[in-house]
């Protein structure tokens, strides 16, 4: 594609981005509530945080995979029973200033909603979404997407990118929606210097030298997915508590439960975020758990974000944001257990070997 | 049929109170008094407001908080609470337990910025047909001058109350050479524990992958021993992880500070643990650091290890404990009371706003249900669907009602250890929730019953107990 850049101020950044919420797109950014940073619709472009660096406390995936949200809902009345659409959402949304890591997690949920049988409420918001992703100037302890084949300044799922240049931002247009959405609003926006491209790649690489983390090697899905029934899991997850702020903070999770919120006379089949790490997860009606241990389900999380891939795929579903590392209330570390579990599946499979 | 809507769609409603409205109570009742006392209303044929339905339960005893949460969260305007009077419940003691409970919940909701006109207590017996009228006309009249319940609020943008800053003094630091030779002892004790037999495994805390945490530890080995660390990154409360060791070994070792030490007097309290199959190891504790500051917790603490402890380090050397003596008072002059009195000082529509945008936040990760000592049902209420009490949406439905239900399960029994505020992701204040509960229960029904041989204050009761708010 050809690519379209300028360099922007903070005020005509800012400008830009009164702009977008004056107009018929909700426009969700980084904001700060009591004190945490979450995504939130904007009323004011004021409200937005966007720094040069650090990552709202979860990722942007509720304003395309809700927490809650209704596949349909009914009510009776006598013998009758009406049941009715949830309205499609249509609106057009901007997603803005959203980490590269958290732009990666969306296109790893679009694998998940978009392939096969398209789920459409998630195909119609994601068609009416724009993502506008901001790269990092600097690395969190935690961060680790360069280990997991990701980038600080990625482009992965992003409409139009913003990196962190000079105090400033460079803008990139990386797709038509990005193009769209800029529109007319580049009249007055300055060019980018010439050696910009250089200097893109250079932030690259000095962030990814703070992340002091080894790349995974893409031959560990193999050897994690063969080690299935290691005794290994059982240690390495022993400290696990089962709660899922793992799942629910990670961009590219996308679990979900369904159930009826009714009373005697309406109610709605509702779908919510679920995780593996939850005991009733898999629980049965029969009351047998096919995942009853804690090493068993800590198993499915990190299997299925570093080994378990639909056909084609030759990436891991984790997207490195290390957000599921700083919060986790055990400490456990998953890119220090993908490796630890790969080394003791290794050595297990020489031992029997031997 | 009856016109309550779900909240979904009062919620969709009109703002504005309509014309010749009339609000909906729902009435818990029990089936021996005033149910009967209802019916003898009923049958003497006296006027009252038609607002009420009515919904029969065996005793008061029987009514969980969470069937007044329910009521609210699908649409009621009030709701009352009646049952026989102290001293005639058929089954001796339930309204009595029920009673403090009531008592509690109450204030809880009155922290939380609910209206208290919408929720009403009543003794009313088999005979007052005449009170069940009166009570009914009053407890009507009292909702409707609070109005329609409000939708949930849209606080989007607000800058929320500016709550005093949590000050005091922590224990003292700990010089660089006195930490090094307190960590010595540490991995010393705990390898001649798992080497005499003492203990079968040492539950304490290493280094973990981000600058400054340790994280927990079940040590079994000596290997393992070698690589415990102790100091301010140490913030797991590992009385947490006591009956998972208990698992694996006989006997357990348990590294403790003085403040986790209560969570285990309530889980010995409670049966869960067995006092003599555990081994304390106290050390003298610098402070915890979650996010660079010093816990409000430690604000007044002297560090000092918790003298019941078997073993009690510091870094002048190893010396044994197991001193009977009482814990030390951690309940005065608390730094978080300072916030709870600024929220208290708000209006009760601006505590609403702030409690409500912060159970919006809820992910209902239930990290707060898994890193508390005292969290330890096989099956939580939340997770039962037979029925299924706690809605499982992750909207205002689930949320206010999990929050909730989770405070009033804790009241009396949180030991304020503040694992549940520490780890949730939401930054929900949970601390001054617990805390506030705490106080309530203290203020209402003296010392909170935390020694091994007491009950638990909301599993007990007085005759005397008060009871001013019921009708
Ligand atoms: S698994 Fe953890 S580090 Fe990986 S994307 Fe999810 S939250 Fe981020
Ligand atoms: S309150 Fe607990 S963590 Fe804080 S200083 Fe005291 S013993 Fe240590
Ligand atoms: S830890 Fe916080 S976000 Fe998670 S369930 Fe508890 S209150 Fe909700
Ligand atoms: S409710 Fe919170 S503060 Fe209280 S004991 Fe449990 S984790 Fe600790």
């Amino acid at each position: 594609m050809d690519r379209t850049a300028w360099v922007l101020n903070e005020t005509e950044l800012r400008a830009w981005l009164q702009d977008l919420i004056a107009g018929e797109r909700t426009v969700v950014a980084p904001v700060a509530e009591d004190g945490v940073v979450v995504y939130r619709p904007l009323a004011a472009a004021g409200q937005a945080v966007l720094e040069p660096r650090g990552k709202a406390r979860w990722s942007p995936k509720e304003f395309l995979f809700p927490r809650t949200e209704a596949l349909y809902s009914y009510s009776f009345k006598g013998d009758a029973v009406a049941i009715t659409d949830p309205p499609r959402p249509e609106r057009p949304q901007v997603l803005f200033g959203v980490r590269s890591c958290d732009a990666a997690g969306l296109a790893r949920l679009d694998e998940i909603f978009l392939s096969g049988r398209t789920d459409p409420l998630y195909a119609a918001r994601r068609e009416a979404t724009t993502v506008v992703t901001a790269g990092c100037a600097a690395a969190d302890p935690e961060c680790f997407c360069t280990a997991v084949g990701g980038s600080p300044v990625g482009e992965e799922a992003a409409d139009l990118q913003l990196v962190p240049l000079d105090g400033g931002w460079l803008l990139r247009v990386l797709s038509g929606k990005g193009e769209a959405l800029v529109g007319e609003a580049a009249a007055g926006w300055s060019a980018p210097p010439a050696e910009s491209g250089e200097r893109v790649a250079a932030l690259e690489r000095e962030v990814a030298a703070q992340i002091g983390r080894n790349p995974v090697p893409q031959e560990w899905a193999k050897v994690l997915e063969g080690g299935f029934a290691s005794p290994s899991w059982d240690r390495l997850a022993a400290h696990c508590l089962g709660c899922s702020i793992c799942a629910y903070v990670c961009p590219s999770c996308s679990c979900f439960d369904m159930n009826h919120e009714a009373n005697a006379w309406c109610g709605e089949q509702c779908r919510s975020w679920d995780a593996c790490t939850f005991v009733p997860f898999t629980l049965h009606a029969s009351g047998h758990n096919p995942r009853a241990t804690r090493g068993g389900r800590y198993r499915q999380r990190v299997l299925h974000k570093f080994a378990f891939t639909a056909e084609g795929e030759a990436h891991f579903r984790c997207v490195g944001c290390g957000r599921c590392v700083a919060l986790c209330p055990a400490g456990l570390d998953i890119s220090q257990i993908v490796t630890a579990a790969a080394a003791a599946i290794q050595e297990e499979g020489a031992d029997a070997a031997r | 049929m009856s016109d309550l809507q779900t909240s979904a769609v009062r919620h969709a409603g009109a703002a504005a109170v309509p014309d010749g409205w009339q609000p909906q109570i729902v009435a818990l009742v029990c089936n021996w008094c005033t149910y009967t006392g209802a019916d003898m209303a009923g049958t003497t044929r006296l006027e009252y407001p038609a607002t009420v339905r009515m919904v029969r339960f065996p005793c008061t005893g029987r009514m969980s908080p969470l069937m007044i949460l329910r009521a609210f969260e699908q649409g009621a305007d009030g709701v009352l609470v009646s049952g026989c009077h102290p001293g005639d419940c058929h089954y001796v003691q339930g309204n009595l337990v029920a009673r403090r409970r009531f008592t509690i919940f109450r204030s809880l909701m009155d922290f939380l910025g609910i209206d208290l006109r919408r929720l009403h207590f009543a003794w009313v017996s088999a005979a007052e047909g005449h009170k069940w009228a009166r009570v009914v006309k009053d407890v009507s009249a009292a909702v409707t001058a609070a109005g329609p319940l409000p939708r949930p609020p849209a606080a989007d943008g607000w800058e929320g109350p500016a709550l005093p800053a949590a000050e005091g003094d922590g224990p003292e630091e700990i010089s660089a050479a006195d930490a090094e030779a307190l960590r010595d002892h540490l991995r010393r004790t705990a390898a001649e524990l798992l080497e005499s037999g003492r203990a079968g495994v040492v539950i304490g805390h290493r280094r973990g992958s981000l600058p400054g945490r340790l994280v927990p530890v079940m040590a079994a080995t000596a290997a393992e021993c070698r690589e415990l660390e102790w100091g301010e990154g140490a913030l797991n409360n590992l009385v947490t992880y006591a009956a998972t060791a208990l698992q694996r070994a006989e006997k357990a070792a348990l590294v403790v500070k003085a403040c986790e030490l209560h969570a285990l007097t309530g889980l010995i309290r409670e049966g869960q643990v067995a006092r003599e199959r555990l081994l304390l190891v106290g050390l003298q504790c610098p402070g915890v650091r979650p996010e660079g500051a010093l816990a409000a917790k430690c604000l007044g603490c002297s560090g000092a290890p918790h003298p019941a402890c078997d073993l009690l380090l510091t870094p002048a050397g190893v010396s044994e404990g197991g001193s009977g003596a009482a814990a030390p008072a951690a309940d005065t002059d608390d730094a978080r009371d300072r916030q709870i009195a600024a929220i208290e000082s708000l209006p009760a529509g601006e505590r609403w706003l702030y409690w409500q945008r912060q159970f919006a936040r809820c992910l209902r990760c239930y990290a707060c249900r898994a890193v508390c000592p005292l969290c330890y049902c096989s099956t939580c209420v939340a997770d039962k669907h037979r029925p299924q009490w706690v809605p499982t949406t992750i909207d205002a439905r689930g949320n206010g009602v999990w929050n909730v239900v989770r405070a009033m399960h804790l009241a009396g029994r949180c030991t304020g250890c503040d694992e549940c505020a520490r780890v949730c992701p939401a930054d929900i204040r949970l601390d001054l929730i617990n805390r506030k509960l705490a106080l309530e229960v203290e203020r209402h029904f003296g010392a909170a019953g935390l020694e091994p041989g007491e009950k638990a204050a909301l599993v007990d009761f007085r005759m005397e107990d008060p009871e001013e708010f019921i009708l």
